[in-house]
């Protein structure tokens, strides 16, 4: 191999992982070196063989193959198929770029430009022209000054720009009712917009689909899924807390006992053992209005994991807590369960929610519950009343807690947006949970 | 240390001593690939479709011993890598107070080798399995990078112990907890799936020699069935297969029929959960129904290679 070749395929190889780092995958200068190696041993006739020699070296998951197997497809496709992407993806982000910049002059008051999001800018762009031409009627009306004649200054543009943000926000809801970002379509590179497409087809698959999004159909399959994930994280809870040493120490009483008919030569040794903790979960499930497109997989979630940890205790939320432990049914829906107890308390299922009066009846009613061995689950979208009393409260309950976990459906962009969210951070671990692979990854990360 | 062979003659041997490969699932090359350059061979995959049995063959192939680590929860350094031989330390210490020096006591006279360090200080080369590696804690796993990265250990009281000859390293992972950055970053990645029909047909063949032809099918072509059609909580793995064949076999079946799928269904599911949910969903009429319908190519496009003309 002359000494041109070899730096051709080390420029290759270095590219693509760039590529395979972009798509998500962790790819190390020493794995380079070994696909490099690999290479030279298995030669480069054979794309199969090369992809097999580049997959074993740079792709340490399965759950990466996919997105190798695009990212190699499209990395080492013809240069006349990567040419078509290119222009395709130039193509678009020329549109787009066209779309934002005539926001930038649209959306203007008394001439200045207004400070906005990208993503707000893409709302504005994506609207009929109709409803376009509505905020650009706003703008120059209140550009112009107030109904009763009174006069308008540069003073008055953050409050133009809230009035505005507010009307953009409701048309993202609106357009875009699966609350998936408005961003731009993606790299000037054809090569990675390609693998992009790709990995954003695969999102159809269930594992990465939003969970409210999964038909009646794909539910058995799902539910089975959520079961062998709560049994891994049920068993792996108890995993955790077990003694982190072998040995906890020598045990001298046990020890001199044990050698005293060696004349008191320590030739055998005994160890203390650890005691094995096992946590006791405390399940608290929101079943406010904004949650209810969740149930089935709070449902499911809880019912497998009540059915593998003993003694875990289960409280629904929306405006007052409602205990549910002992109350899990097989063959029961969450919603008959929850509306069974709520008859008794007389409440309404997706209602509001309100965090703190949960909180508070938590520490008052069950104090017994909250203990160093408790690990305490939080499924909800953090969308709360007294937000910053639940904050507090939830503060000052974490103290005497081992964990708590917080499971948002909320994905993790909407939770600036989610007012309190920022205050629930320091007394919890968050996590964005609307997909299985969103709890599987969360399992992983966190067990 | 670079093997002798090419990827042809590597797959040739493994054909030889009954291990089934195909193109599609590149264990062969993998395989090959990772003792070519020195560096553990990471498995992962869903229980029973043969990742143990990798190092095992790996043995064969290469002569070597194969020094096995069972991990679990728990394990430590002295259970898997050393240990000093107190006893043995302490009866020196009461024979010979006066002229006794620490470095006496601590010499490899009075070293207990393990799995690990016994793969170190083995003259000739040996397969290491870490087998279930995901089943140990963090610590341990950390514990293992001098060990893979490069091929070494460090002992405290005695130094660097370096390997006298490389040992192929092949660890298994059933992914159970997710692997540390740094051991992934050091191994070679192999994910292996559940055999194509094909292949299964193949090595029911090759390892019950008396099977019909038909049978082998229709049970491989069942069992598949089972693994994709049904969210089982375990899927029957390819010993459990084996067993099945082996069954009907012995009973005198050359092929399947639904009372004896009944009769022995429980060979291949192997909990209440899975049984009450396979005659729910499916039973045993409807499985052979289904089965009849998949293809003996399913999944399995390559035939076994006819890859690695060339090496480079």
């Amino acid at each position: 191999m002359d000494t041109n070749r070899v730096s051709e395929l080390d420029r290759h190889l270095v590219e693509f992982a760039q590529l395979l780092r972009t798509v998500g995958l962790k790819v190390s200068p020493s794995e380079i070196s070994d696909a490099t190696e690999g290479l030279r041993v298995i030669g480069m006739v054979d794309r199969d063989k090369v992809e097999a020699v580049l997959q074993a070296t740079l792709v340490k998951d399965y759950r990466h193959i996919f997105a190798f197997k695009e990212a190699f497809r499209a990395y080492f496709a013809s240069l006349e198929q990567k040419e078509a992407w290119q222009k395709e993806a130039e193509k678009k982000a020329t549109q787009w770029n066209e779309q934002i910049e005539s926001t930038h002059q649209d959306l203007r008051f008394q001439g200045n430009e207004l400070d906005l999001t990208e993503e707000e800018r893409a709302v504005y762009a994506s609207l009929p022209e109709k409803d376009k031409q509505r905020l650009r009627d706003f703008l120059e009306k209140s550009s112009m000054g107030s109904k009763i004649g009174a006069p308008v200054d540069h003073l008055h543009q953050p409050m133009v720009e809230r009035v505005l943000r507010g009307s953009l926000e409701y048309w993202r809801k609106k357009l875009n009712e699966e609350d998936e970002p408005i961003l731009a379509p993606g790299s000037m590179d054809g090569v990675f917009s390609e693998v992009d497409r790709a990995l954003h087809e695969r999102e159809v698959e269930v594992l990465s689909r939003d969970l409210k999004k999964i038909s009646p159909e794909e539910w058995p399959e799902v539910i089975r899924l959520i079961r062998r994930l709560s049994q891994r994280l049920a068993s792996q809870l108890t995993r955790r807390y077990r003694a982190d040493r072998r040995r906890g120490g020598l045990d001298m009483r046990s020890t001199l006992r044990k050698n005293i008919r060696y004349g008191g030569v320590l030739v055998e040794r005994r160890y203390r053992s650890r005691r094995k903790g096992r946590p006791r979960i405390i399940l608290l499930c929101d079943i406010s209005g904004s949650m209810l497109k969740y149930t089935e997989f709070i449902w499911q979630f809880v019912y497998g994991l009540s059915n593998v940890v003993n003694g875990i205790k289960t409280f629904a939320f929306g405006e007052s807590l409602i205990p549910l432990t002992g109350k899990l049914r097989k063959g029961q829906t969450f919603e008959a369960m929850v509306k069974e107890a709520l008859l008794v308390s007389g409440k309404e299922w997706g209602g509001g929610t309100n965090l703190a009066i949960a909180l508070d009846t938590l520490q008052k009613k069950f104090p017994d519950t909250l203990t160093k061995q408790t690990l305490l689950l939080i499924v909800s979208d953090a969308q709360t009343l007294e937000g910053e009393r639940a904050a507090t409260l939830l503060g000052g309950i974490r103290r005497h807690l081992r964990q708590v976990l917080w499971l948002n459906t909320l994905p993790e962009r909407r939770w600036i947006e989610t007012s309190y969210v920022k205050a629930f951070l320091p007394s919890c671990q968050m996590y964005e949970c609307f997909t299985l692979d969103h709890l599987t990854t969360i399992l992983s990360k966190q067990f | 240390m670079p093997n002798q062979m090419t990827l042809d003659q590597f797959e040739n041997i493994l054909e030889e001593i009954g291990y089934i490969t195909e193109r599609d699932d590149r264990i062969a090359l993998t395989t090959f690939l990772a003792t070519e350059l020195d560096k553990p061979l990471l498995v992962s995959g869903p229980a029973g479709v043969g990742k143990t049995e990798i190092a095992k063959v790996l043995s064969r192939v290469f002569e070597a011993p194969l020094i096995r680590l069972q991990c679990y929860e728990g394990l430590d350094e002295t259970k898997a890598l050393y240990e000093w031989n107190y006893q043995r330390q302490l009866l020196k210490i009461q024979m010979g107070r006066e002229h006794l020096q620490e470095e006496d006591l601590f010499s490899t006279e009075y070293l207990l080798p393990r799995p690990l360090l016994q793969a170190l200080l083995s003259e000739e080369r040996t397969v290491l399995l870490i087998d279930e590696i995901d089943k140990t804690d963090s610590e341990f796993e950390a514990f293992l990078f001098e060990l893979l990265g490069e091929f070494q250990v460090t002992i405290p009281e005695m130094g660097t112990i370096h390997a006298k000859k490389r040992p192929i390293v092949v660890l298994t992972s059933n992914g159970e907890r997710e692997l540390s950055d740094g051991l992934k970053r050091r191994c070679i990645f192999l994910h292996v799936e559940p055999p194509s029909v094909k292949k299964e047909v193949r090595i029911l063949r090759a390892k019950i020699p008396d099977l019909p032809e038909r049978l082998a099918l229709e049970v491989a072509r069942a069992v598949n069935v089972l693994r994709e059609r049904l969210s089982l909580n375990k899927i029957p793995s390819v010993s459990e297969t084996m067993d099945w064949a082996k069954a009907l076999l012995v009973m005198g079946k050359t092929g399947l029929e639904p009372a004896w799928v009944d009769a022995t269904l429980t060979l291949l599911l192997k909990s209440q959960e899975d049984v009450e949910l396979f005659y729910r969903e499916m039973g045993a009429e409807r499985l052979l129904f289904e089965s009849s319908k998949v293809e003996s190519s399913k999944g399995a496009q390559g035939e076994r290679h006819c890859h690695g003309h060339q090496q480079s």
